[in-house]
């Protein structure tokens, strides 16, 4: 520590000498320094600004416009702000939202909830086994089974849709949430591998003492992991767990293959298949438009699509304010980006 | 119990290894291995649906043949796919680490800007990011509204400046989907050491030198993992037209076998491209091997 301190002071030294030899500015160097600081403080606060309002935009387009009453969207004075706060495409939208007749907005949350909480859960346990062994043990077949996960990660889900589609109806599991869950449970579904990858990373960067010490205590491989190592790696269980639950919310492939009929549809089935009722309605509407200018006169329909879409993401939205903390510091603390 | 008394610790190992291990290599095979296999074997089969399920008959390399010529989707697809793919991973690159870079800077609500620019992951992608689509949403009113087209067409010449603004456009979605992408980025900016970056300064190396010689170089695994997960990402997107091509083709028009088919192609299309990758990471990554 105290090497390091004056070594500091050394470097320090050092600098200032060679400030003085750079002192032949019209302006003494530190206020020359100053004001080149505070311009580029200034500069990065606008840029951040203006990019951080790109990335804004999409929230505020969808509150914005899931607000608008038809009266509203031919006013061309108004632009984002609605006249008068009605909320009247949520209730429709929330009527949509079900799929069909006998359901409603809550049966689709359900099935959503149960799909990506249910999956995300599994996944944190299942691929933190299968990374332990990875991250841990060197046994004949290591190399051969971290390709696997590697060669799992980069297999497009694309390739193998008639098979799996197959199997699952061979399991009569079609229109379930066991073809999302089931996978889960053993380390696979949606991003399993990368998840694996995650843990593998993880349990790769800890110390071997502590698990050394439980194993000449007398503890078994298993009750070591269990007690002593998956506690330790709740950092990267967090990670896997928020973002499996985000990217099971939004996924729509694996809910579009595996979920056929209107009845077992969840949110973002449900959202796609309001907007399908609302864009033939459009296409009638607006055939003699050009693109350009229905961008401009959208129907109404669509702004109770995206009071849809509002209602759809609004979970997630909820999550995302409790938890952002969570998302953008644990992708550091979990040694994604470890080697 | 005898019988276990009797393993040497390192049989033991390599089993306690493959019991952690076994569930997914089962849920490999399961979900993965036999499908893969599976599909390979429908891509040279016509599959009829009978009442005892799919019944597959060989027909050898036709549906090969058929993606090849008679199919006049398939190529402008595939095409487009790979193309767009070329062309998104190195601008989401580019952002990425840009954002990163200044996300990375020690500031008054370094927090709230990270947890904006993390959002689109939240609620732009899936179905909402399809809707929003379909309202023209990724045009910003900034880039396609007439009196910016009016303003600039004076200085610059129509010809360039409608694809400048057409890209601007494409290039909200490319920020969009970039949100992970920055998250790996500053997690691997903040692995480098501060020590470095002093060294350079004193030796009086600029900012601009200091990225290229230290930041660039210590990075370059994320930036691999970073292009990987794009790839692997856009497979899944919702915006995925090969997708749903596949599933028009397999669902719609129930012809099994020929989406096998196109998925195998796709498959090895795209391996060949993380090939690629890998080769061109090789050197640079073998030369940060153990500067950590």
């Amino acid at each position: 520590m105290k090497s390091s301190l004056s070594l500091d002071k050394l470097l320090q030294v050092r600098k200032s000498v060679m400030d003085l030899g750079n002192q032949t500015h019209a302006w003494p160097y530190t206020v020359k320094k100053k004001v080149t600081l505070i311009i580029s403080r200034i500069s990065l606060y606008l840029v951040l600004s203006a990019l951080s309002f790109v990335f804004v935009y999409p929230l505020l387009f969808i509150v914005s416009q899931s607000l608008m009453m038809p009266s509203d969207v031919s006013d061309s004075t108004v632009q984002w702000i609605p006249r008068a706060l009605n909320l009247l495409n949520y209730k429709d939208a929330f009527a949509a939202l079900g799929g069909s007749a006998n359901r409603t907005y809550w049966d689709a949350f359900g099935l959503s909830v149960v799909i990506s909480f249910g999956s995300a859960l599994l996944q944190v346990f299942s691929c933190a086994l299968a990374g332990y062994a990875l991250g841990r043990y060197r046994f004949p077949g290591y190399t051969a089974c971290l390709s696997l996960v590697l060669f799992a990660f980069l297999v497009p889900p694309q390739t193998i849709v008639v098979p799996l589609f197959q199997l699952f109806s061979d399991f009569h599991w079609i229109n379930t949430f066991y073809p999302f869950v089931i996978p889960s449970a053993m380390g696979h579904g949606l991003k399993g591998a990368l998840f694996v990858l995650i843990f593998i990373q993880f349990f790769h960067r800890l110390p071997y003492v502590l698990e050394e010490a439980a194993r000449i205590d007398g503890a078994s491989a298993y009750r070591t992991y269990w007690t002593i190592m998956l506690p330790l790696a709740r950092p990267a269980m967090l990670v896997v767990f928020l973002f499996s639950v985000v990217w099971h919310w939004n996924d729509m492939f694996e809910p579009n293959l595996f979920l056929r009929i209107p009845n077992f549809y969840n949110l973002s089935q449900t959202l796609g298949i309001f907007n399908g009722i609302g864009s033939s309605q459009i296409d009638a509407a607006t055939s003699g438009l050009t693109a350009a200018q229905t961008i401009g006169a959208a129907p109404t329909i669509m702004n109770k699509v995206m009071a849809g879409a509002m209602l759809s993401i609004l979970p997630m939205l909820i999550l995302y304010l409790f938890t952002q903390r969570y998302f953008v510091e644990s992708v550091e603390r979990a040694g994604i980006a470890g080697e | 119990m005898k019988k276990r008394m009797r393993l040497t610790i390192r049989t033991r190992n390599v089993l306690e290894a493959y019991s952690f291990l076994s569930l997914w290599l089962i849920g490999f095979a399961l979900f993965m291995a036999i499908p893969l296999g599976r599909s390979l074997y429908y891509s040279f089969n016509q599959l009829k649906v009978t009442k005892e399920g799919l019944v597959p008959n060989w027909i050898g390399m036709a549906n090969f043949r058929r993606a090849f010529s008679t199919d006049v989707n398939f190529i402008p697809l595939l095409q487009d796919s790979i193309l767009g793919l070329l062309i998104q991973v190195p601008l989401i690159l580019i952002f990425a680490m840009f954002a990163a870079l200044l996300l990375n800077r020690p500031m008054i609500g370094r927090t709230f800007f990270r947890g904006v620019f993390f959002l689109p992951v939240i609620i732009a992608s899936g179905a909402v990011l399809v809707e929003m689509l379909e309202q023209g949403a990724e045009r910003m009113p900034l880039f396609t509204s007439s009196s910016l087209f009016l303003a600039l067409v004076d200085i610059i010449p129509r010809d360039v400046l409608e694809p400048l603004l057409t890209l601007a456009d494409k290039l909200t979605l490319v920020m969009w989907d970039s949100g992970v992408q920055i998250l790996i980025f500053l997690a691997g900016l903040q692995t480098v050491s501060l020590s470095l970056y002093e060294a350079a300064d004193i030796d009086g190396a600029t900012k601009w030198e200091s990225f290229w010689k230290i930041t660039f170089p210590m990075i370059t695994p994320m930036i691999l993992v970073n292009t990987l997960f794009t790839i692997v990402n856009s497979f899944t997107s919702a915006r995925n037209e090969m997708m749903l091509y596949i599933r028009d083709v397999v669902f719609s028009k129930n012809d099994y076998g020929y989406g096998s088919t196109i998925g195998w192609i796709y498959f090895i299309l795209i391996f060949l491209l993380i090939g690629l990758v890998f080769l061109i990471f090789r050197k640079s990554l073998s030369s940060t091997e153990g500067r950590r």
